[in-house]
């Protein structure tokens, strides 16, 4: 603007014409930040210590049981790697419950949510990117103990097949189990929007309700009316899994494992319930935002 | 001015309209939020008035995509809201009216990740969103939680974060909510430097008529969800044809110099201390005859003349005189 030398100039508003993301790449990063935020990352310290202290607990047994294995020469491990996941469910469900709300409660609590549908990224593209990290999350924190699991089962020699097929199994139904958590959880969430009312209906629809459906299958068992036994699996996460795993033989026993048709109603049920979570999700978000 | 408007030239031709709208509606069952919209906004400042509920919420938020109109379409710098609404969002910024910051994230952090949201790379983002926010005026607080900022901070972070991604056209609603006079000035001043100095289009809406006056081009009323009104802002501004008159003294004063005046042939009225006198008769129509009029009874009845000047029109008057202009 002014030709003197020595004057030290206020640029005044710089205009951007560099280049611009498409929707994927926006989409990624949005990813990436949700799948970060579950963990922490990025956030204040405070937020870091309950993920990180839950994914130390889920580990811990994990990594003793590796330890027993290698050095007193187990010929197989104590536990496969899908009844590992499903002895440590309690931890699983207070992760997924206490970190749902991070992704599903403030942009909406906070109405941030507003900011971000006024950009690029529609409002079903939003909902399921968010369904999206907080799977991916769950199954980090999953697999993390199945892998050090298998890398001491390897570590000690074991069968590496059987080992191998175990794993298969498990991350599997891992990931059937993280996208129907990820999916019940988000959506408890983003619709009560007090983080202690999205975790204490989170606690409610994995812990208590777990509980009760294995209590009346223990019962239905004991009756000889398995029927009932197998059909209640149908209403948890964890019973589903735990059924699945069973009917699979992966290791896991359940009271009333399911049969070949019933399997697979299971895998239905689960699929169509996520499906439902993230529809429900996506209709949820959109209503916000056109507030 | 003239080097900005260059520049834009390739994004946005200048007599080209920013937004358009035909007939848009939009009802909420019995609820007419907006009835029949058609407007024309062009670059450059564009208030939007009306009262709270008069529907600019609504029209903000159906040209951002966010919601469906009932009836009626609309295009927001060429593109069409209904097919290329994605690719509108991609080229406007939005300051909502609500709060709507995250409380444990400060403004630094959470205009980096709205410029991200919004496709700028991780590197642009971060070096858009420090100079927006210098340019709003958030200095040494952008680093801390937003939750523990003023309202006039908030509105400077809501505000950054519309322009982070260099938009070419902004809604801002009710932008100087909530804020202190002095605060409201900075905020209207700003409206107007993104207008004119940044180059980026402004549609933006108060509830209080008088504000936008000084600050926009052009003016858009609203009034139940119907255009009352859409013209440049210096057509509402017009000269009435009346002229104001202030004598020294009180309102006996003031009631002398009315008196005198209507005998001389002049419809007078009282404004608060001042004579309002209407447009004068055929014969006192020459140009200055009403001037020596007031100058010959004012000094014929020993009263010091204050303030002799033309009245000009406000933004209020459009609601005194109703739907007279649609």
């Amino acid at each position: 603007m002014s030709e003197r030398s020595g004057v030290i100039h206020d640029l005044g508003y710089r205009r951007y014409d560099g280049p611009r993301d498409g929707t994927a790449t926006i989409a990624r990063t949005l990813y990436v930040t949700g799948l970060r935020h579950t963990y922490g990352l990025g956030r204040s310290g405070k937020s870091k210590i309950l993920p990180f202290i839950l994914l130390a607990m889920a580990t811990l047994p994990a990594a003793i049981v590796v330890g027993v294995v290698v050095l007193t020469g187990l010929g197989s491990l104590p536990v496969t790697y899908a009844d590992y996941t499903n002895q440590v469910q309690l931890v699983i469900s207070l992760f997924a419950a206490a970190q749902a709300p991070v992704l599903f409660s403030r942009d909406l609590r906070h109405r941030s949510i507003v900011l971000y549908l006024a950009r690029p990224l529609s409002s079903s593209v939003f909902a399921v990117t968010r369904w999206l990290s907080l799977t991916t999350s769950l199954l980090f924190f999953m697999w993390v103990p199945t892998f050090l699991l298998f890398a001491g089962a390897l570590l000690a020699g074991l069968d590496k097949s059987d080992q191998l097929e175990g794993l298969l199994k498990a991350v599997v139904l891992q990931l059937l189990l993280a996208a129907l958590v990820a999916g019940v959880t988000g959506l408890i969430s983003s619709v009560s929007l007090r983080r202690g009312f999205a975790v204490v209906g989170s606690v409610v629809a994995l812990i208590v309700v777990s509980g009760v459906v294995t209590s009346v299958q223990a019962i239905t068992n004991a009756q000889d009316a398995d029927g009932i036994g197998v059909a209640a699996g149908l209403l948890s996460p964890w019973s589903i899994f735990s059924g699945l795993a069973d009917a699979w033989h992966a290791g896991v026993v359940t009271f009333t494992p399911p049969g070949s048709a019933w399997a697979l109603a299971y895998v239905l049920v689960a699929v169509v319930l996520t499906a439902l979570c993230v529809l429900g999700l996506v209709a949820r978000f959109r209503k916000v935002g056109s507030r | 001015m003239a080097g900005v408007t260059g520049e834009l030239t390739g994004l946005l031709p200048t007599n080209q309209s920013v937004i358009t709208t035909a007939g848009l509606t939009k009802h909420y069952g019995s609820v007419h939020a907006l009835t029949d919209l058609t407007v024309d906004v062009g670059p450059g400042v564009t208030g939007l008035v009306g009262a709270n509920g008069a529907g600019k919420s609504t029209l903000i938020k159906i040209l951002l995509g966010l919601l469906e109109p009932t009836s009626g379409s609309a295009s927001v710098l060429g593109h069409d809201i209904e097919h290329a609404s994605q690719e509108i969002r991609r080229l406007v910024g939005y300051m909502p009216e609500h709060d709507c910051l995250p409380p444990d994230v400060s403004a630094s952090d959470f205009v980096v990740h709205m410029a991200r949201m919004s496709g700028l790379g991780a590197a642009p983002a971060r070096e858009r969103a420090a100079d927006v926010l210098r340019h709003v005026g958030l200095d040494e607080e952008r680093y801390r939680p937003m939750g523990g900022y003023s309202t006039g901070m908030k509105q400077r972070a809501k505000l950054a974060q519309a322009l982070v991604h260099d938009p070419h056209l902004v809604f801002l609603d009710e932008p100087t909510n909530g804020l202190d006079p002095a605060a409201r000035t900075d905020m209207l001043r700003l409206v107007q430097r993104i207008g004119s100095d940044f180059g980026i289009a402004v549609l933006v809406t108060s509830h209080l008529l008088g504000e936008l006056e000084q600050v926009s081009n052009h003016v858009i009323v609203l009034d139940g969800g119907r255009l009352l009104r859409s013209s440049a802002t210096t057509d509402f501004l017009r000269r009435t044809g009346n002229l104001l008159v202030e004598v020294v003294g009180t309102e006996t004063e003031r009631d002398r110099l009315g008196e005198a005046l209507a005998q001389r042939g002049l419809t007078c009225r009282p404004r608060g201390s001042m004579v309002a006198v209407d447009p004068p008769p055929p014969e006192l129509a020459e140009a200055g005859a009403v001037h020596d009029v007031i100058r010959d009874v004012t000094a014929e009845l020993g009263l010091g003349l204050m303030r002799l000047e033309p009245d000009h029109g406000h933004l209020e008057d459009v609601f005194l005189e109703g739907g007279a202009h649609v």
